[in-house]
C-alpha cells in the first residue's frame, strides 16, 4: 500500500486537490483545474488552451456529476508529466447542461495515470462511492477513493 | 447500421481525440467486464485507430472520422460513459457470442 501511495500522490499532488472551489462557469472551471496542472509544472500554459478546445469539440462530461477535462491530441506536446487535478465545485457548475461537483484535469504524455483513471471509473460506477468523491472534503478521502480496491487491474 | 458478430470479436478499441482521458476510462470499465471472454480492449486516439480492430466503440460525435480511420470495422458510437445502452448490447454480444446490430 505504501509504494501505491506515494505513486498516488506524485501523479495526483495534495495541493492540487482543491475542494472548495467556485466556478462562474464551465470554462472557468476547466482553467481552474488546468491551473492546478500549472502550478505542479505539469503542463505549459498553452495546454489550458487545450483543454478549453476539446471541451467544445467533445465534452468531457461523464456521469455522476464529474467531468474530465483534458487537452486535445495536438496539445500532448505541451505536457511535461502525467499529472492530474481534482477540483471540487459544492455549488455545482453546469457543464451544457449537466451539474458537474467534481472536475478531473488530466495531463497525459504517457501511461501514468491509467491505473488512476480505471479507479475512478470503477469508483464512479458505484453510487455510494461516486456520491463520497462528490461529498469529499478531505483529500486523505478523495486518496482513500482513487487508491486501487481491486486486483484484477493492469496498467495495459 | 452494423453488424457485429460477438463470437469473431477478439480485439475492441475505445476511441477518443486524445486517446487521454474518456477513452482510458471507458476501456478501463471494458476491460473489466469482458475479461472472461478473451477479449482485448484497448484506448486510442481515433487517428490512430489499429486496423486489426474488431470493433470500434466511440463518442458519437467522432464516429464519422472513426468511419474514415477505418472503414471496414463497424462503429459503435455511444452518448454515455456510464451505462450506455449501445455499449451494453455490444458488451453483452460478446459475452454471450451473439450476433446484433448497432
Amino acid at each position: 500500500m505504501g509504494d501505491e501511495q506515494k505513486e498516488l500522490t506524485s501523479l495526483l499532488a495534495e495541493r492540487s486537490i482543491r475542494l472548495d472551489a467556485r466556478a462562474s462557469d464551465r470554462d472557468d472551471a476547466i482553467r481552474q483545474a488546468g491551473q492546478a496542472l500549472l502550478d505542479v509544472g505539469a503542463i505549459d500554459p498553452g495546454y489550458i488552451d487545450a483543454m478549453l478546445e476539446r471541451e467544445n469539440s467533445v465534452s468531457t462530461f461523464v456521469g455522476e456529476g464529474v467531468a474530465i477535462p483534458h487537452g486535445t491530441l495536438a496539445g500532448k506536446d505541451l505536457v511535461t508529466e502525467d499529472a492530474l487535478s481534482v477540483i471540487r465545485f459544492p455549488d455545482g457548475v453546469d457543464w451544457g447542461g449537466n451539474e458537474v461537483t467534481v472536475a478531473v484535469g488530466i495531463a497525459a504524455r504517457g501511461n501514468g495515470h491509467i491505473a488512476l483513471l480505471s479507479q475512478l471509473a470503477t469508483v464512479l460506477l458505484d453510487p455510494e462511492r461516486a456520491a463520497a468523491l462528490r461529498n469529499a472534503t478531505t483529500a486523505d478521502q478523495v486518496y482513500g477513493l482513487l487508491t486501487t480496491d481491486d486486483d484484477d487491474d493492469d496498467d495495459q | 447500421m452494423a453488424t457485429i458478430d460477438g463470437s469473431a470479436i477478439k480485439k475492441l478499441i475505445v476511441a477518443c481525440d486524445a486517446g487521454m482521458g474518456s477513452s482510458v476510462m471507458l476501456a478501463a470499465t471494458l476491460k473489466k467486464q469482458l475479461a472472461k471472454s478473451g477479449v482485448t480492449v484497448e484506448h486510442s486516439p481515433v487517428a490512430h485507430i489499429p486496423a486489426d480492430a474488431d470493433v470500434v466503440v466511440t463518442q458519437a460525435s467522432l464516429a464519422e472520422r472513426a468511419r474514415g480511420v477505418v472503414p471496414d470495422v463497424p462503429v459503435v458510437p455511444f452518448q454515455l460513459f456510464l451505462g450506455d445502452p449501445s455499449v451494453t448490447k455490444v458488451v453483452k454480444a460478446i459475452q454471450n457470442g451473439e450476433t446484433v446490430e448497432v
